[in-house]
């Protein structure tokens, strides 16, 4: 089944040729997709968007690891115990709920105009994806196998190591795939605003400014190659790591 | 007799359906004692009642010295109590990890026990990999490794062919002559009833009470052998009689 994905890029490139050449958008404002590509593989062999590239990586892992790193503990914590977790159920959610570049200005305040603010409000919001799921994945352990293990004379925390952290596990991965997605889309939304030089959200907006439309094409081009190839990264590190869960 | 667990007086609802009114049974030390009931007559429900599962709503119980540590409890649901990120190994070393023993007692032990079931297990392999009677298995010795006093079993063999039933029920019948544990077995299967036990325990429909107990003097090891004798047959006679009298069939 796997060559049948190649069929995706292929009709992608088909559509967007047959409505440049019809002349169905301005030439102009939607460049044919070689042109664009071309352009792509210049800005990528001349470096000239390596080094923007890189600083979104940068900042979108930096992010991403700050969330894994508050979030999965609190989440094995909260999901521990579902009294705790319906207490703070409401303030995980509403903040879920509120889309995570509204608060940009509130980080802009607390962290200033730097590179802190925009690492900040993706780990944010990562973060609670982070927890939410993870604590999912505690709540709705199989009881058959925490009943076994207690029967055998296990403690919580033997419980908790050996079954429950484990039992989450299929639910946490799907939230740390959704956290890097939501990181990547956040840190380059706030690198279309102020107080940046570089990443490729900065990119694009100095390459629509500038009417340089192939540039600003290229560098979207490369936002999603990014966002698809992260996610394709942690589906493999799913599908090895969780070994029990493939049909 | 020296009672080695013992209920009295038990009670139990389960919304507005009554099991057990002032149920009494005594158990022996010991000995394999197998509970033979219809459907729904709380069969289930005693064994977890005793190993904390369940809350009773009256009388008493009690299973002397228990420990948590010298129990083992085969479910009926045996492939959702493995756990399928740990290979075979690990899942029979799971309640020995958990009593904090070496990796060398572990090893040690696991190895005991293979020898006495005869049994191959790609200990690097997963349970999911197994067949449902090999995962049976599989979480037999899960429980046996610990050298249970106690032993709960329900519905053992259920998932397993015939071939595979009979060799289970040798390696129980060894593994009960070397430690002598004390052994409630639930069944659905006179013959398996009669072949393993050595008191089988009729249940009444409900409210549950014990409508007769039936001693098996047949001596151990019971072989294949066994379940041809004129004495096998004359005990599993007795059984499907009162059984007969609980079901009106």
């Amino acid at each position: 089944m796997r060559k049948y994905t190649i069929i995706g890029p292929i009709l992608l490139i088909l559509i967007w040729d047959v409505a440049s050449q019809l002349q169905l958008v301005d030439k102009f404002f939607l460049p044919d997709p070689f042109t664009v590509i071309k352009k792509l593989v210049e800005l990528i062999g001349s470096g000239a968007i390596l080094g923007d590239l890189i600083f979104t990586l940068e900042r979108v892992v930096l992010s991403f690891f700050i969330a894994l790193a508050i979030g999965l503990p609190l989440g094995l914590f909260l999901g521990g115990s579902e009294k705790i977790y319906r207490s703070v159920e409401f303030i995980i959610d509403f903040f879920r709920s509120t889309p995570a570049t509204a608060l940009f200005p509130l980080f802009l305040l607390v962290f200033g105009i730097t590179d802190k603010s925009k690492i900040a409000v993706a780990a944010f919001a990562a973060m609670l994806i982070i927890i939410f799921n993870t604590a999912y994945g505690v709540m709705h352990a199989k009881k058959s196998r925490i009943l076994a293990a207690q029967i055998m004379g296990a403690t919580k925390v033997q419980i908790f190591r050996w079954i429950l952290f484990w039992e989450s596990l299929p639910q946490t991965f799907i939230g740390l795939r959704s956290a890097i997605s939501l990181s990547l889309v956040i840190i380059v939304v706030t690198e279309m605003f102020i107080g940046t030089t570089s990443g490729l959200g900065r990119k694009i907006i100095d390459s629509q400014i500038t009417y340089e439309i192939p540039a600003m094409y290229a560098t979207i081009l490369m936002t999603g190659i990014v966002g698809y190839l992260l996610n394709l990264l942690f589906l493999e590190a799913e599908k090895r790591f969780l070994h029990w869960c493939r049909e | 007799m020296n009672a080695f667990i013992s209920v009295q007086n038990l009670k139990k609802s389960f919304n507005n359906t009554e099991v057990f009114r002032d149920f009494s049974i005594d158990v022996e030390q010991g000995k394999i004692t197998a509970i033979f009931g219809p459907n729904g007559s709380g069969k289930s429900t005693l064994l977890n009642i005793l190993s904390g599962i369940t809350t009773k709503d009256g009388g008493q119980f009690e299973i002397e010295n228990f420990n948590h540590f010298g129990f083992s409890y085969i479910f009926q649901n045996y492939r959702e109590s493995l756990l399928p990120w740990r290979t075979n190994f690990e899942n029979v070393a799971l309640p020995l990890e958990i009593q904090k023993k070496s990796k060398q007692e572990i090893k040690k032990k696991v190895e005991e026990l293979q020898k006495l079931f005869e049994f191959k297990f790609d200990w690097e392999n997963y349970p999911y990999e197994l067949s449902g009677g090999q995962q049976q298995i599989l979480a037999f010795m899960r429980a046996l490794v610990t050298s249970p006093k106690v032993l709960f079993i329900d519905e053992p063999f259920s998932a397993l062919d015939y071939e595979n039933n009979l060799r289970l029920r040798e390696h129980l019948q060894k593994y009960y002559l070397k430690y002598t544990p004390t052994i409630l077995l639930i069944t659905h299967n006179i013959e398996e009833a009669v072949h393993l036990a050595e008191k089988i325990v009729v249940f009444s429909q409900r409210p549950t009470k014990v409508l007769e107990v039936i001693e098996n003097p047949l001596s151990y090891p019971r072989t294949v052998q066994s379940l041809k004798a004129e004495q096998f047959h004359q005990v599993k006679d007795k059984v499907l009689s009162a059984f007969q009298k609980v079901t009106n069939l």
